[in-house]
């Protein structure tokens, strides 16, 4: 375990180069008040669901489109993909084409956790795990029409399935 | 979301970006990207990571909240394998490109960042 009192370093893992644009990403980043909404219910009664940045797609659905930002490199796939949660590592596959995604086509759990989520419901941690979980591709220098499109439409369906809170995991 | 009555935590490990874009309560992490929940086959880590998580959804009381968590990567930024085999294609065109770069870097986000298809010059 590190020292609690030691901050995270943001930057550890990141090339100078990388550095500098999350610096002017943070720099360049509204200033509204911050949202906040309590949790809806204790813990132990709430339902959850994950929601990822890892561009994964069920192999029945279309996967996150690759060839358009390889076609264009400064766009990002804006759509979104549900994942149930009995998906396993075996039922997925990763279109991010900025991480090494071998880790978590090896086992899901290390960026969508919907074993250990079940655990938790298991124990009592949490109320129940959501049937729907959801990803979407974090590269999108643009997010306007995820914003748009992508984001209500996964709160409408959070809402229809009583959702109470979403981990959200970028990648 | 949260507008939506939805609480959210993020587990983030660019905590400092996570909380400036305006999350409400954020779990901060010191792991490489792409295995925010630890090693494959680490249940142990991965649980422990999610329960912490969770723990911070239950416990921050304030929007801004950032917790860092106490986890340690086992290797080395050094010995980490993060990127793809691959580098992805906006690295491959600003190595091409360094002057994207400097316009990247200013915050400058090109409007073929909107459009699938780059429009083609006449």
């Amino acid at each position: 375990m590190r020292a609690a009192t030691r901050p995270i370093d943001s930057f550890r893992y990141l090339s100078p180069a990388s550095a500098r644009i999350v610096k002017t990403m943070i720099a360049m980043a509204s200033r509204d008040p911050v949202p906040w909404t309590p949790l809806p219910r204790p813990l132990g009664e709430a339902t959850v669901a994950l929601i990822s940045t890892a561009g994964l797609s069920m192999l029945a659905d279309p996967p996150f489109d690759a060839e358009g930002e390889r076609q264009n490199p400064w766009w990002g796939d804006p759509s979104y993909r549900i994942i149930p949660r009995t998906a396993t590592e075996a039922d997925i596959v990763a279109s991010h084409l900025h991480i090494e995604t071998a880790y978590l086509q090896q086992d899901l759990d290390v960026a969508l956790p919907l074993r250990r989520l079940a655990e938790a419901e298991a124990e009592g941690r949490i109320g129940r795990v959501a049937p729907s979980h959801y990803s979407f591709m974090g590269y999108l220098l643009d997010p306007a029409e995820f914003l748009d499109h992508s984001v209500p439409a996964m709160i409408e369906r959070m809402r229809a399935e009583e959702v109470d809170a979403a981990i959200f995991v970028p990648v | 979301m949260e507008a939506a009555g939805i609480a959210t935590v993020a587990l983030s490990m660019i905590p400092d970006l996570t909380a400036a874009a305006g999350a409400p309560r954020v779990a901060a992490i010191e792991f490489p990207f792409g295995r925010p929940f630890g090693q494959p086959n680490d249940a142990a880590m991965q649980g422990a990571v999610l329960r912490a998580t969770l723990d911070a959804l239950r416990d921050a009381a304030m929007p801004g909240t950032v917790v860092h968590l106490p986890f340690e990567w086992p290797e080395s930024p050094a010995e980490v394998q993060w990127h793809p085999k691959e580098p992805s294609p906006i690295i491959q065109l600003l190595a091409r490109d360094p002057s994207l770069f400097q316009r990247l870097a200013a915050g400058d986000i090109p409007p073929e960042a909107s459009r699938r298809n780059l429009e083609r010059k006449p």
